[in-house]
């Protein structure tokens, strides 16, 4: 079988940013930031800032919906899968439901249950740990779900490969597509990673950025000579693809055609990144489309606003796209949004089709330092219009290892 | 007037799984209100947790008990205890 093309028909968030894609982007370009102090019941940590999602669940689901058994991690996953299909406006016939799948991606997974279950084990009693526990914390809770509310009998994964599972799931679920496994996939993934536990855990890499002192809205600073580490962020961002020619025959928007997908291993350190294996990545989604460097018009970054990333991804990016990579637009909207981890890539991912979209790049917030190491056009303070964007690069780069890079293109 | 161990029984299946407090009867049974074998254990956790007594562990007849059951299990309990369990935090 020749292999297929595949389309973005639908994207749907839960963002510290909110729910509407065309907000989201409104406020990036800005350059707002949804990034805010937290409030513990623990001694301070030594970082205590986060962009959470100002979430409230009943906007989302029907009151007889029993939300007491889903993490916080699959209510946002559901809800934001539900606004993706919404987005797309597809119905799913019988014949259509067992080539139709879910593609998840979770780094953490249900934080704030494990959290309570312990809490409950060594805290309180034992005895009282509700039934349904194992439910809510498996990592493919929320996938499953997905599956049932919409009735998708087909391939139904989940991905865990830290900070670049969300960008796995997109990747693989284009490939199943692309390969002829299945004609539609739900694709994308979440985390909700701001329970006092997994905060503290974060916190004790001495990774997280400490609040700066006179706005903590701008402590995450990617690509800045005084960039002091990553900011925990939470959300989900799921978005349809579809087989083209299917989509097309059903009168679909197609907001891109899914242009190249690279997956790679740094096989090096387990947190260290590696110029060699981020570049490979990119190396191999430009070589999956059939691209070069010269088709690459906007990249939104791993960019983390840690010492190391930041300068390797630039070397990386340097490595394998040469002068264009001075050329055009880079830049990275954790700085806005926080570090979703899992959820990350997935998030970027939309945030870049929707450059595409509206023809505009959104900012790296807070780079006024320059960093000599970091010598890239990274579109510091607020967005600029860039007519010209006919092809986005997304990168994802995980402790672990685990490298992806997604491409899209405009139809 | 206190509620009765019926009306808190029919409050917390009515609040966790929608089901009218109409069709609550003494004599419906648990999966005749639509619960399945998740839901059941789910259910009689709360109600365990709502009358702090711990229901016997006998799954097999959790099917087909009645909420009559469920009410002369929780009344022979607390009786039996006398109020101790009442006052375990």
């Amino acid at each position: 079988m020749t292999a297929r093309r595949v389309v973005v028909t639908g994207l749907g968030i839960v963002s510290p940013h909110g729910s509407d894609p065309e907000i989201l982007f409104g406020r990036l370009m800005k350059g707002e930031s949804a990034i805010a102090k937290m409030c513990f019941d623990v001694p301070r940590p030594y970082s205590n800032i986060a962009a959470a999602v100002p979430f409230e669940p009943t906007r989302h689901f029907p009151p007889q919906q029993r939300l007491e058994n889903l993490d916080r991690v699959s209510q946002f996953s559901i809800a934001a899968a539900a606004a993706a299909l919404v987005d797309a406006g597809i119905k799913f016939t019988d014949e259509m439901r067992h080539r139709s799948g879910v593609s998840f991606g979770t780094g953490m997974g249900s934080t704030q249950t494990l959290e309570e279950t312990f809490k409950q084990v060594f805290q309180r009693d034992p005895d009282r740990v509700r039934p349904l526990t194992v439910l809510k914390v498996m990592n493919n809770a929320s996938a499953g779900h997905i599956a049932i509310q919409h009735g998708l009998g087909g391939p139904d994964l989940t991905y865990s490969c830290a900070c670049s599972s969300s960008a796995v799931a997109i990747g693989e679920a284009y490939r199943q597509i692309r390969h002829g496994y299945a004609d539609v996939m739900i694709a994308g993934g979440a985390e909700a990673p701001l329970t006092v536990t997994f905060f503290r855990a974060w916190d004790a890499m001495h990774v997280l950025a400490p609040a700066d002192p006179s706005d903590p809205s701008a402590s995450c600073r990617p690509f800045a000579k005084n960039r002091s580490g990553l900011v925990l962020g939470e959300g989900a961002a799921m978005i349809v693809l579809e087989e083209r020619e299917s989509a097309l025959r059903r009168g679909a928007t197609i907001h891109a055609e899914m242009a190249g997908y690279g997956s790679s291993n740094d096989n090096e350190h387990i947190t260290k990144p590696s110029v060699d294996g981020q570049a490979n990545a990119m190396k191999l989604a430009l070589a999956d489309g059939g691209l070069t460097a010269e088709d690459i018009d906007y990249v939104n970054a791993h960019g983390t606003a840690t010492l190391l990333n930041d300068v390797t991804e630039t070397r990386a990016l340097k490595n394998v796209l040469g002068d264009r990579a001075y050329q055009i637009p880079v830049s990275s909207t954790k700085s806005m949004h926080g570090h979703l981890l899992g959820g990350a890539g997935a998030l970027e991912f939309v945030i870049a089709l929707l450059a595409m979209r509206y023809r505009a790049v959104p900012p790296t917030a807070n780079l006024e330092v320059p960093d000599a190491e970091c010598d890239l056009d990274y579109v510091p303070g607020e967005g600029r219009a860039e007519q010209n964007i006919r092809c986005v690069m997304s990168n994802s780069f995980a402790f672990g290892g685990t490298n992806a890079v997604l491409i899209a293109r405009r139809e | 007037m206190m509620p009765t161990v019926f009306d808190k029984v029919q409050a917390v299946i009515t609040k966790k799984f929608s089901v009218p407090a109409e069709n609550i009867r003494l004599d419906s049974t648990l999966e005749s209100l639509g619960l399945d074998s998740l839901d059941l254990i789910d259910a009689l956790f709360e109600i365990e947790d709502e009358f702090n007594v711990r229901l016997p562990q006998d799954a097999s007849g959790v099917r087909t008990a009645t909420i009559q059951d469920v009410v002369d299990s929780i009344e022979k309990l607390q009786a039996a205890d006398g109020g101790q369990q009442a006052g375990r935090a």
